[in-house]
């Protein structure tokens, strides 16, 4: 009888423990610095989390343009993320940055998954910016960025345009990411209006070159009439472009795809691709800090607090739109 | 006590923890030895430990699973996709999803086991195969799932995130298992000399075919409580982490060649590597040396494990 007396006093013990997560998570207010000085203050951390830290796409836009904003401003930045795509990781990075109290949170949108996390930064009274995707269901005090849909739908209007509204189409990237479904979105929409295009296929080439390449042999294979190929990821057009060559069809077959590293500008040049949508992702991150920035110094106080008023003190939402790169403007970006 | 120490990787890899702990605690006092920071590490290692313990089991036998991480994520997204969709209770949806891993890994189990398919083979066909699945299943994955299966993830217990109790009760139950029942003590033998454990009458086959899917359940297990955390069931959960648990099973004291380790080792081998991750964080080390210095870690931890065994055989 002792013992059940015991189980059950300490079953009761451990629901007591419990606790469910909350359903709405509460804003805390922000953390500020009354300077409204143009230069930081010097112990002033803002840290940009991402996955795929490597990706030479955004070592080349996104970080060397954080950097630079941190050595104008004369304020520490930090890098960090796992090196491989992996949203659970990043995650996990964010959790532990929280805990370090930064002074800012630039955070790269990689999946709607992150919008707990998020919420959790913007709880703990971090100002949290979010770039590249918006994160829906989060409270994020602002994101700058480019809308998918909208990059698919550039890249459907030209493949139009290009093949006459007529032939077979195929397009790829890495299947099952959220931005990229978008676009494969707004490239269907417009190819479905044009009744003489066949979509061909679907393919995930994995964010490999080799990859990419390996699948468009296989789609002039299956395909020798193929008219055009749009790619969705930054490894995607090297990879069309590389087995298009080999096959000797460049400039027949025509292709579309997206950033505009130095290797995708000079295949424009080359003419054997005929298009890039391109982000400003500089803009992204540059001016994600500085609204970071804003926050934290009050450089335009529009309530006396914020967080209390339900506002924030910069733009929520920008839309930096998207580069059209061809051959008539190429050498703009390569002589930059 | 010394001995102890040089002999067993789980008495030296504590000291290592502990020694690593309490340097990093010096050097940054405000920020690394906090409640919510040793909370944070080892909820960041709790799915990983989880899968560990699996592949503990397996190593130990002397097989190996590449197809956990696809397991994991077909896991989430089946029980997502099945609740979201089909408006399938929680439970129900989460014996289905368990199901799912259950039948992977009797697969994998049947033909490694009984068709003496390599394990390597069949685990990497398998794994693109589920991977696959998963994209099927989830397209760019589901968000919005049910209330109560988040909070199987996100609820607490005495303060502690739940994800880290399945850990330890994960750990705790294998730990007694291997050590204290003759079933599970028979995959050291196996792992050591197949050929003897069979002829001494061990069910080899059918006991290889457990491990494997005792692996698949823990890491559909895993694939559940992640998505419960996240909110959300991705497709692209668990891409590496095949070898990131193999790694930390090794350091933890297995051996590719079998017969070798114990589970708290898994434990220990995972907590080392989320306690590394944690300190680059923090000292905001960029995530271009983060692999290299977790590399140089791992293969000079390895040394000086094998240093300390040469001296204890010189010594004993």
């Amino acid at each position: 009888m002792l013992r059940f007396y015991i189980i059950c006093t300490s079953l009761l013990l451990l629901l007591a423990g419990c606790e469910l997560p909350p359903k709405n998570q509460i804003s805390a207010g922000l953390t500020t610095h009354k300077t409204n000085d143009s230069v930081g203050v010097a112990n002033e951390e803002y840290v940009m989390v991402t996955t795929a830290v490597t990706m030479p796409m955004y070592v080349n836009h996104d970080q060397a343009a954080f950097k630079r904003w941190g050595e104008a401003r004369k304020v520490k930045v930090s890098i960090l993320g796992p090196a491989d795509w992996d949203v659970p990781a990043q995650i996990n990075t964010i959790e532990e940055v929280i805990g370090t109290k930064p002074t800012g949170l630039l955070i790269n949108g990689t999946d709607p998954a992150i919008a707990q996390v998020i919420n959790k930064a913007v709880a703990a009274g971090i100002p949290t910016v979010v770039y590249d995707s918006d994160i829906p269901g989060s409270n994020r005090h602002a994101f700058l960025g480019t809308d998918w849909y909208e990059i698919g739908k550039m890249q459907g209007e030209e493949i139009v345009k290009l093949t006459g509204g007529k032939g077979k189409i195929a397009y790829m990237g890495i299947l099952g990411l959220v931005n990229m479904e978008q676009g494969f979105e707004g490239l269907l929409n417009v190819l479905k209006k044009y009744p003489e295009i066949e979509v061909v296929g679907k393919y995930d080439d994995k964010a490999n070159v080799e990859e990419a390449a390996r699948i468009t042999s296989d789609i002039l294979s299956a395909h020798p009439d193929i008219a055009g190929i749009c790619g969705f990821d930054s490894n995607s057009g090297p990879g069309i472009a590389l087995a298009v060559k080999e096959a000797g069809k460049a400039g027949k077959i025509k292709i579309t795809t997206v950033d505009w590293e130095p290797e995708h500008l000079q295949l424009v040049k080359e003419g054997v691709i005929q298009m890039l949508a391109g982000q400003k992702r500089e803009l992204f991150t540059w001016y994600g800090a500085q609204f970071l920035y804003d926050m934290v110094h009050r450089t335009n106080p529009l309530a006396q607090n914020d967080a209390e008023a339900g506002i924030t003190s910069v733009p929520y939402n920008i839309n930096t739109g998207l580069l059209k790169i061809t051959s008539e403007n190429v050498d703009q970006f390569i002589n930059r | 006590m010394i001995h102890k120490i040089l002999e067993s990787r789980v008495y030296s890899l504590s000291i290592l923890l502990v020694l690593a702990a309490l340097i990093t605690s010096v050097i940054f006092p405000s920020t690394f030895p906090t409640f919510e920071n040793f909370s944070q590490i080892l909820l960041n290692l709790s799915v990983d430990t989880i899968v560990a313990v699996g592949m503990m089991l397996l190593l130990i036998s002397g097989a190996f699973d590449l197809s956990v991480g696809s397991v994991l994520a077909f896991t989430g997204c089946l029980t997502a996709y099945l609740m979201h969709f089909f408006g399938f209770p929680v439970p129900l949806a989460l014996t289905i999803g368990l199901l799912g891993a259950f039948m992977i890994g009797w697969v994998n189990g049947y033909l490694i086991a009984y068709q003496n398919i390599n394990p390597m083979i069949q685990t990497l066909a398998m794994m693109g195969i589920v991977r696959g699945c998963a994209l099927m299943v989830s397209g760019s994955g589901i968000q919005n799932l049910p209330y109560w299966f988040n909070a199987i993830g996100q609820s607490k217990l005495l303060g502690i995130q739940m994800p880290i109790w399945y850990m330890l009760a994960t750990v705790g139950c294998f730990t007694f298992l291997t050590s204290k029942t003759i079933f599970f003590r028979r995959y050291y033998y196996i792992g050591s000399n197949e050929r003897a454990a069979d002829l001494s009458g061990i069910q080899v086959k059918k006991m290889k075919m457990v491990a494997f899917i005792i692996s698949a359940m823990l890491a559909g297990l895993s694939g559940i409580l992640l998505s419960s955390r996240l909110g959300a069931a991705l497709p692209t959960m668990g891409r590496g982490l095949e070898l990131r648990v193999i790694t930390a099973v090794i350091l933890g004291g297995a051996t590719l060649t079998g017969g070798y380790g114990k589970i708290p080792g898994a434990f220990l081998g995972a907590l080392f590597m989320g306690l590394v991750s944690n300190i680059m964080v923090i000292a905001r080390v960029s995530g271009y040396w983060q692999e290299i210095i977790l590399g140089l870690i791992l293969i000079a931890t390895l040394w000086l494990d094998k240093y300390l065994q040469k001296k204890y055989s010189e010594i004993g």
